[in-house]
């Protein structure tokens, strides 16, 4: 293997699939921290979604065949906002700290599936292959993808419209600097900071519904890889803004995508490149520094 | 006021004891009582009272045991309980002594019912029959049984709460109460869950009528919590369970310590793992006499972890990175590490390779294995339990319960004096009678480190509230501006609390490497990492004390045991209802167990007392 290989249309497609999940999380992360709730839950909402999504598709892969498959995104992204509305719950209602929760959350996310599996598939590890995944739509060969991906990328223009130019967006942006400041202007701060860490919730089980249909057509364990705290990461990299994290999102992907392909080759071990998005984000977070966030996010409201 | 005066138990406990006799008293009829037998898939045999017998299994026991006594007192416990809700209801100052009644009888009925299976027992066992043939030796009360005895605790103690100086004793376990909750609340909700997943364990040849369903369903809720609690009294068992609780008490120590100082480590499965790489590093190249390795590898284990902690520590101080988010990237660079150097003895770099002189020929990603003197022995070697012959006294059990018991309601200058005196005093006069007999030789990679990881507890608690490095870090963890304000410096505080968390985590390294938990002496690919998340769930279960991190992890190390039994005995269930126990109780903790705060941290007892003093003045 030479760098040659780095310069294919092929890579370049490896790239934007590491891109896809890891966008959809952090923009999940964007709506709720920026209405100051932290959701390191991300990681398990993101396997919530996987294993909703490819078990729905696999149990109506017999009466909807290639309708299934968008059946399963939905239940996959239901289910990551019922999560997230656990998480939501736990950390407004009962003022909980949030990154416990969250913890808490992703705790929950190592136990379910091997008991969802174990009574389906009699397996604790994955599911039934799925007839139908989502399909691949694309130009060329090499350049196609299945629709989350689009979608992700449209997320991004969706996620600056919502939060710069509606009434909403400017509620959430508020709720997550002073809440109290917000609910004196009459905003019920309870209502936004739920409705958002639903949307990240839905988010991040699009991103579980990618790996488990979008890209392969099973759920297996372990699937997330740690994506859902790499998206925490490209977010706090990202500024907290939709531009910031589609970019630092680009270049976790790239390296993702990196160490995917060094994989067996004799450049680098692939270990070592596998570390890079991981060193990278503790470098970039020492020097991105302190306070740029939400100033209320992680503190319970109490109004 | 009122209560206090008036002498009543509180309203909120005679309510509490009041539902928990009338689900007990309607449960003695609607419950399961006893297991007469039961099978290896879970079926049983069961004593409905006062219906008599159910068999689910198919093959029940030739004789069945005489109920004639036990049947009788059940009676007699079924009037006690409805006594002790009317005393409930009206809120009696004698509810006390109606529930301790029921208590006993429950106990009584209890000890009636087993020892009628223990006589069959030995019928049988004179008889030549091997012990594992015998159908009653897995019998028990159920939770027809168990709930009175629960309702007659219950009732015993919302009662005495009618007396201050009993409140004033059970003040001191107010700190139990969000973890025990939240246990009972996981352990609900685990209910849901099994009853949804697992069907009623039965013979086939059995026609599941509602009956069966109702009485099977409830079995089965019993039979999976039992098992998961039975290494408490296999003693092989039980050593199992203490091996797996080492790394959570070490793991556990280390979150609660950050904590403490107000930070969240999520990182200790990456300390463990840089715990565990020292630690091989020395046991297995530092050519050094044993007297000398061991200390140096305990020591390479916990720097290996210390360096791994102080790695974000230095970042949250000088740059004000979340330690949140640099710890799990950490974990994952750890774990790149651990492959780098195990995964592979070439490192391919630019087209070349060199060699790399970590990992064993073989197709495992492991090390060598270490010299002999950096292993740490078993416990069961050390005493003396791996041979034929050998028997263990249980009377030190007694001890610490007397202790702890004596020393939580105990009010007295010397309580710690007193209550050990009495701990060793009884353990010693009951060691020869309470010896029992080991059938089978005790053989577990439980080791020394266990008792590193109780020393470490003991050091945490010396530390965190005796010396003034304590108080600073636990100041910074309340509040670190005031701290700040208060001239003690954040930054070397901070890098402090998440070196020492790193180092108790990564002594985990003693545990499996040199006490050789993996089955070899050996640096392994399947080092559990989980661990270090279980260590999370400790630490909050614990309420960040060390007694609370062991009591807990040793919970889980049994937890954990049980979950395997209850993965061979049951078809749709396997351990990952362990796994979903543990963080249903996380989440319940993180809700303060759903109770308010009135009842979670009302105002300290002297402040109480003051305002009554003022009011009396008044």
């Amino acid at each position: 293997m030479n760098w040659e290989t780095f310069l294919t249309t092929a890579f370049l497609g490896s790239i934007i699939r590491s891109i896809a999940p890891l966008l959809l999380a952090a923009l999940g992360g964007l709506f709720s921290e920026r209405s100051g709730i932290v959701n390191i839950a991300l990681e398990g909402i993101i396997i919530f979604g996987a294993l909703a999504g490819a078990v729905t598709t696999q149990l109506l892969d017999a009466s909807l065949g290639s309708a299934a498959p968008w059946v399963g995104w939905i239940a996959g992204a239901l289910v990551g906002g019922l999560v997230a509305w656990i998480h939501a719950v736990i950390s407004i209602k009962y003022r909980a700290d949030q990154v416990i929760s969250g913890t808490a959350i992703n705790l929950l996310a190592v136990g379910v599936p091997g008991i969802v599996l174990g009574f389906l598939y009699q397996s604790t590890t994955e599911s039934k292959q799925v007839e139908h995944a989502l399909p691949q739509w694309g130009l060329t060969e090499e350049l196609t993808f299945s629709p989350p991906v689009y979608f992700a990328f449209l997320m991004v223009l969706i996620t600056w419209y919502v939060l710069y130019k509606t009434p909403y967006g400017l509620r959430i942006r508020a709720t997550g600097e002073h809440p109290k400041a917000a609910a004196s202007m009459g905003v019920n701060v309870y209502r936004i900071r739920y409705t958002a860490v639903i949307i990240s919730g839905m988010l991040a089980g699009t991103a579980g519904v990618f790996l488990s249909i979008g890209n392969l057509n099973a759920y297996t364990k372990n699937m997330s890889a740690g994506i859902g705290f790499i998206a925490l990461a490209a977010l706090i990299f990202g500024k907290w803004t939709p531009v910031g994290v589609l970019l630092s999102t680009v270049l976790f992907g790239f390296f993702r995508a990196l160490a995917t392909q060094l994989g067996g080759s004799n450049l680098l071990p692939s270990s070592l490149v596998d570390m890079m998005p991981y060193v990278l984000t503790i470098i970039v977070l020492a020097f991105t520094g302190k306070s740029v966030g939400p100033r209320a996010v992680g503190k319970p409201y109490e109004g | 006021m009122l209560s206090k005066t008036s002498k009543q138990p509180t309203v909120f406990a005679s309510r509490l004891a009041g539902i928990l006799a009338l689900v007990a008293l309607l449960g003695l009829f609607v419950f399961p009582t006893a297991t007469i037998a039961r099978n290896f898939s879970g079926a049983g045999t069961l004593w409905l009272f006062p219906r008599g017998i159910m068999d689910l299994s198919g093959f029940p026991p030739e004789k069945i045991p005489d109920l004639a006594l036990a049947g009788t007192l059940n009676w007699v416990l079924a009037v006690s309980l409805l006594v002790t809700v009317i005393a409930a209801w009206r809120r009696q100052s004698w509810l006390w002594m109606a529930g301790l009644l029921s208590l006993l009888l429950g106990l009584v009925c209890a000890w009636a019912f087993t020892h009628n299976l223990g006589l069959l027992s030995q019928e049988l066992l004179a008889n030549n029959v091997p012990k594992r043939r015998i159908p009653y030796l897995t019998g028990g009360i159920n939770m027809g049984l168990l709930f009175p005895v629960l309702s007659g605790l219950t009732a015993l103690v919302c009662g005495l709460t009618a007396s201050p100086v009993w409140m004033q004793r059970f003040e001191r376990f107010r700190g139990i109460l969000i973890p025990f909750v939240s246990i009972l609340l996981s352990i609900v909700v685990g209910s849901i869950v099994v009853l949804l997943v697992q069907a009623v364990p039965a013979d086939p040849s059995i026609k599941l009528d509602f009956a069966h369903q109702w009485y099977g369903k409830l079995d089965l809720l019993w039979f999976v919590y039992t098992t998961l609690f039975a290494p408490l009294t296999n003693i092989n068992d039980l050593f199992q369970s203490l091996m797996l609780a080492t790394p959570l008490i070490f793991t556990g120590l280390a979150v609660a310590f950050a904590f403490r100082t107000g930070l969240f480590n999520i990182g200790a499965p990456g300390q463990l793992t840089m715990g565990a790489i020292f630690a091989m590093l020395v046991g297995v190249y530092v050519p050094l006499p044993a007297w000398l390795l061991v200390p140096l590898g305990v020591l390479a284990a916990a720097l290996g972890g210390a360096f791994w902690g102080f790695i974000p520590g230095v970042l949250k101080a000088r740059f004000g990175s979340s330690e949140v988010i640099n710890t799990i990237m950490l974990n994952y660079v750890a774990a790149g590490i651990f492959v780098l150097m195990l995964g592979s003895d070439k490192l391919p770099f630019f087209g070349k390779e060199y060699p790399l002189p970590f990992k064993s020929p073989g197709f495992e990603a492991k090390s060598y294995p270490l010299q002999e003197g950096a292993r740490l022995q078993p416990l069961s070697s050390l005493l003396g339990l791996d041979q034929s012959g050998a028997a263990l006294s249980w009377s030190p059990l007694i001890g610490i319960i007397l202790f702890t018991l004596l020393f939580l309601l105990v009010r007295h200058r010397y309580r710690a004096l007193l209550a050990g005196t009495a701990g060793v005093v009884v353990s010693v006069l009951l060691w020869s009678t309470l010896k029992i007999p080991l059938d089978n030789t005790v053989g577990s990679h439980l080791n020394t480190s266990f008792f590193i990881a109780l020393v470490c507890a003991w050091l945490f608690a010396i530390v965190m509230w005796r010396t003034t490095t304590g108080y600073e870090l636990r100041a910074v963890g309340l509040s670190p501006k005031a701290a700040e304000y208060g001239g003690i410096n954040v930054s070397r505080n901070t890098v402090l609390a998440m070196t020492i968390a790193g180092g108790l985590a990564g002594l985990c390294g003693t545990h499996y490497v040199m006490g050789g938990a993996l089955d070899e002496y050996v640096l392994k690919q399947s080092l559990p990492t989980n661990v270090g998340f279980d260590g999370i769930t400790i630490a909050l279960l614990g309420q960040n004390t060390p007694l609370g991190v062991v009591v807990s992890s040793i919970l889980f190390g049994v937890l954990d045991t049980g979950g395997l039994y209850v993965d061979q005995r049951l078809d749709a269930l396997n351990r990952d209802i362990v796994t979903l126990l543990k963080a249903l109780i996380v989440l319940f903790i993180a809700a303060q167990g759903f109770l308010s705060r009135k009842i979670t941290s009302p105002p300290p007892a002297v402040l109480v007392k003051d305002l009554e003093k003022k009011e009396g003045q008044a």
